[in-house]
């Protein structure tokens, strides 16, 4: 019998109408690699806890059909047992540390300690998982004081540690910066090296076409297919699912560059060797490098600027720059000092010395309740603002906050909402959506402010390809309206496709600052930086072309 | 009876117990930071009791104290556990009474509650500090009661009620435009039916 | 991560002491100083928490502690000095304010007990890791639950505190003020306080089930990173203190029966 075997399975949550698995089958051999795909509430979350256990025994709810897990029935298990021959990993990093240790090496041998492992045998394993995923330099750290790649890293060795036969990954990535991404999906390729049993759920298409045996593609609870991943992503109907092939495939079908079999290529490797295939670079390429018009007058004039949080450890360091109308985005690595650029653009912080102008005024003067009707600014973490019932409310807090009427600021909202594609949502419980859909909410309730500014700090983290669809109508209708948008963002393909002009940030100063073509031309300053080319100019480069692409 | 003190003591209440601490900890620091003439730390307390049980109030009352009194030094809060398990336990009867459910329970829970701090600070107070409680308002009312020649028990009787009634009031308003707004995911981890419906 | 624990990582004999030796250090100061009721025997155990503090190194850590109570002492001695019922022998007068003996003596012997209290815990909380103590109480038999809520305290707190400015700064740039009259600030409380109620309690069900999967509810004994290092000399005075709560108590009997 295969490792796993899952037999029309079915779920519904406790409270819920609809199923969040229905009907799904299949069987997983020992030492693969499966990758599971679908837009957000196709079940792929609920599959993973379907493997570990915790659906139905945690979450109780209505459960049909059968899962095996190497001869165990899964709804029979208690989770403590299974829970030791499939380890599961989930988003947050956060949340899915014990929360009651005090030092990293602690916290991964929490799950030894309750299965009475003795006290050597701990501390060998804990050694070695620590050295695998290379965390071992901070065994006597507080786990809260990490990056998130690093907590999400001391997640997976907690899990590794227990020594299970699969490991189901949920989106381990979703919402990290690229860095952390990639320390994660580095010790992801490690672990399938190893020939552990790997269930990956992702939207890095990228990564899985990669590393996966088999995709299983889910749409709202049902299984639509288990097959290799050429044959998956070389379906055509792939968007119905909200699915983006990888950018190669992406490539490949725009220039029906096929393989022998008739499929689609899905890695970097495969689509160089059809190289020849590809047509020759056109000459006349007015469209991609049009001269985009020169920015208006000018939004923000930073002069001098310097700050630090604490005296002798400057974070911007004598910083001159002029932001206008056109969508900006700042990029460059963590602890560059983008965040605290944005916050005293915004005056929730004052500058150490230099000056700050918005549209010819010192904002120094100014309160941050007197810029809010002005400068709107979406928090990273949607959480820290919410607390209305209502999302309409929630999104309306601001406008009446800023002295608009009720009528207006529910015409406002609703604006904002239908703006996002949430308005169906208004009556829902904010609490109640999903994250990618709160973020949404998030930068509908600073957009319903109607200010002419807006700053968004990561919007793309833990948005599918729906949601980056959204920002981006977003910023081009601020764009149209003539109201500027300054992102920070870590995601260079969409920079690439959303923004015009880029400004890099790295130790308090801006590097390079101009359009997209001519900041991402210079390869010195992107090493610098630490930052990476998009993925489609990377590729167009690897295929030959001399131009800068952006898009397919 | 039975259905009242019903407790469900697995990981999800586990986990519930220290977030009410925190909460009760920060309640305490936004007052501070606002400068608001009252306590309001006890937000987290009322909510153990409220989504758990009297049970689990009564734990998130007793531990947020001794917690605090053994780690922070503050040997005067230890004692007060005693009153932080009365209203924890308080505030679950009622919830579990269905009082939470609409505003004028709430008001009336808040009483309740307010009424059980009271009836075991005061003899706490008495026996530990002379009857005084440490907050201004009610200590001057004390004293005033002390210089009309009023007994101890009486002094601080009234003491504690201007102070914990109101305080309690307050709380419960917090708690109860809370908990209505609680995802209907999260509350089904604590009120759901144990039971798993076949779908073969 | 600033933790709320008044720990003071210093290796000193306190610091090494089991933390049951210190536990029961405590017992002994309240409760001999409560069951003979005198004076004396509050100063003396005053003295000793003070010098065992020096000998540790610590003794300037816990004077904010002794000032954080000053207030409420003060109060004690202002009521009871003027107002206390048994009242009758002036002491001294300020200004139209007469001080009387009893009351005075009254709040000496309540600030004697709180100044006790408060040191004999001072030498405890100070020098006992919170985590370590932990660990030992679930070796004797507390249930590892009990050990996780506690443990679990000490993260979550930090934590909450570190959202509460990112909260504050996200409403207000969405206008709201925080400052002003009494009913500006009280309607600020709900937008401030509710979403780090509502993440947190949010967050719980993740976290539970990340107890789950690593087998938090498993039947077997629990295993330790830490050996229990109750030594000689922690027995030793274990049995001194436990012997002197005794007498105390035996000598306060023999003193009510004989007279």
């Amino acid at each position: 019998m295969s490792y796993i075997k899952v037999e029309n399975l079915k779920y519904r949550y406790p409270g819920a109408d609809r199923l969040a698995l229905d009907d799904i089958s299949l069987e997983i051999e020992k030492g693969s690699f499966v990758g599971v795909v679908g837009a957000n509430g196709a079940g792929k979350s609920t599959l993973c806890q379907a493997f570990a256990g915790l659906v139905p025994g945690f979450y109780k709810g209505a459960y049909g059909g059968k899962v095996w897990i190497d001869g165990l029935e899964a709804a029979k298990t208690p989770i403590s047992e299974l829970c030791r021959k499939a380890g599961l990993v989930f988003q947050n990093p956060f949340n899915q540390l014990s929360g009651a240790k005090d030092t990293v090496f602690e916290e991964i041998a929490f799950g030894l300690q309750n299965f009475g492992v003795p006290k050597e045998e701990m501390i060998r394993r804990v050694t070695n998982v620590m050295k695998m995923l290379d965390i071992d330099a901070y065994g006597d750290c507080n786990p809260f004081d990490l990056s998130g790649g690093q907590m999400q890293r001391v997640a997976l060795a907690g899990i590794l540690a227990m020594e299970p036969d699969v490991i189901l990954l949920d989106e381990p990535t979703s919402q990290l910066d690229p860095a952390g991404s990639e320390e994660v999906f580095r010790a992801v390729l490690k672990l399938a090296k190893s020939g552990i049993t790997i269930i990956m759920v992702e939207q890095k298409m990228e990564k899985l076409a990669q590393y996966c045996d088999r995709l299983l593609l889910l749409h709202e609870g049902k299984q639509i297919a288990f097959d290799t991943p050429e044959r998956i992503f070389s379906r055509e109907d792939l968007n119905d699912y909200g699915i983006k092939a990888p950018i190669y495939t992406e490539i490949c079908r725009k220039f029906e560059v096929q393989k022998e079999n008739g499929l689609y290529p899905v890695s970097l490797a495969e689509t160089l060797l059809l190289r020849d295939r590809f047509p020759k670079e056109e000459q006349d390429r007015g469209g991609m490098l049009q001269e985009h018009t020169a920015g208006t007058e000018p939004v923000f004039e930073i002069s001098r600027l310097n700050f630090h949080y604490l005296a002798g450890k400057p974070v911007i360091k004598e910083l001159n720059l002029t932001v206008d109308a056109r969508p900006t985005a700042i990029v460059g690595q963590n602890g560059a000092g983008k965040t605290t650029l944005v916050k005293i653009l915004k005056g929730l912080l004052k500058p150490v010395s230099g000056t700050v102008r918005y549209r010819g005024a010192d904002i120094g003067d100014k309160t941050v309740a007197m810029l809010a009707g002005e400068i709107g600014y979406v928090f990273q973490n949607p959480d820290d603002q919410i607390f209305k019932y209502h999302v309409m409310d929630e999104v309306m807090f601001g406008p009446l906050n800023i002295g608009m009427d009720k009528a207006a600021a529910e015409k406002k909202a609703k604006e904002a909402l239908d703006m996002v594609g949430l308005l169906e949502l208004a009556d829902k419980n904010p609490y109640d959506l999903e994250l990618s859909e709160r973020k949404l909410v998030a930068i509908a309730s600073v957009l319903a402010m109607e200010t002419q500014v807006l700053i968004l700090d990561e919007p793309t983290i833990a948005q599918d390809m729906y949601g980056k669809q959204t920002i981006k109508n977003v910023i081009r209708s601020m764009e149209k309206q003539g109201r500027s948008v300054i992102a920070i963002l870590h995601d260079m393909d969409f920079v690439a496709e959303c923004f015009e002009r880029v400004i890099v940030m790295a130790h308090g100063t801006v590097l390079a600052d101009g359009t997209k073509e001519a900041v991402f031309a210079q390869e010195d300053v992107l090493k610098e930086a630490r930052i990476e080319q998009p993925y489609v100019t990377g590729l167009f480069r690897e295929l030959g072309f001399c131009g800068m692409y952006f898009s397919v | 009876m039975k259905k009242i003190f019903y407790t469900k003591f697995n990981a999800a209440t586990l986990v519930l117990i220290p977030a009410c601490i925190g909460i009760n900890y920060l309640g305490k620091l936004f007052a501070q930071l606002l400068k608001l003439p009252l306590w309001l730390d006890s937000i987290g307390t009322c909510i153990g009791g409220v989504l758990g049980g009297p049970i689990i109030g009564a734990v998130c009352g007793a531990a947020n104290n001794l917690i605090y009194g053994f780690t922070t030094g503050d040997s005067i809060t230890l004692i007060y556990a005693l009153t932080s398990f009365g209203i924890g336990l308080a505030v679950g009867i009622m919830a579990r009474l269905g009082l939470m459910k609409k505003f004028g329970g709430a008001l009336l829970t808040a009483v309740v509650a307010g009424l059980a701090a009271v009836a075991i600070s005061t003899p706490l107070n008495c026996i530990f500090w002379g009857g005084t409680t440490g907050n201004i308002w009610g200590d001057a009312l004390f004293t005033a009661t002390q210089a009309a020649g009023m007994p101890v028990a009486i002094g601080s009787f009234l003491d504690e009620v201007v102070v914990d009634v109101p305080d309690k009031v307050i709380t419960l308003i917090v708690v109860f435009a809370i908990v209505k707004g609680l995802p209907n995911k999260l509350i089904s981890l604590y009120e759901g039916n144990e039971k798993i419906e076949s779908l073969d | 991560m600033k933790s709320i624990s008044l720990y003071v990582n210093k290796d000193t004999f306190l610091t090494r002491m089991h933390p049951f030796t210190k536990f029961l250090y405590i017992a002994a100061a309240i409760s001999i100083s409560l069951i003979s009721g005198r004076m004396r025997t509050f100063c003396l155990f005053i003295g000793i928490s003070f010098a065992l503090l020096i000998s540790g190194k610590i003794v300037r850590k816990v004077f904010p502690l002794i000032a954080f109570s000053f207030t409420i002492l003060i109060t004690i001695f202002l009521i009871h000095g003027l107002f206390h019922d048994g009242n009758v022998t002036p002491l001294f007068s300020v200004g139209p304010l007469r001080f009387y003996r009893e009351g005075i003596v009254y709040a000496a012997k309540i600030g004697l007990n709180i100044l006790n209290m408060l040191l004999a815990f001072a030498v405890f909380v100070l020098t006992t890791k919170p985590a370590e103590l932990v660990e030992d109480l679930e070796r004797i038999g507390f249930s590892p639950k009990f050990g996780y809520i506690v443990s679990s305290v000490f993260q979550i707190i930090p934590q909450m505190s570190q959202t509460m400015n990112t909260i504050l700064d996200a409403q207000r740039s969405r206008g709201m003020e925080t400052e002003g009259s009494l009913i500006t600030r009280a309607k600020s409380f709900l937008p401030l306080i509710s979403p780090v109620v509502m993440s947190s309690l949010i967050n719980t069900r993740e976290r539970a089930l990340a107890l789950e999967i690593r087998g938090f509810e498993a039947k077997q004994k629990r295993t330790y990173l830490r050996e229990d290092k109750m030594k000689a000399s922690d027995r030793a005075l274990c049995i001194v203190m436990t012997a002197a709560i005794a007498g105390a108590i035996v000598w306060r009997v023999a003193a009510y029966v004989l007279y």
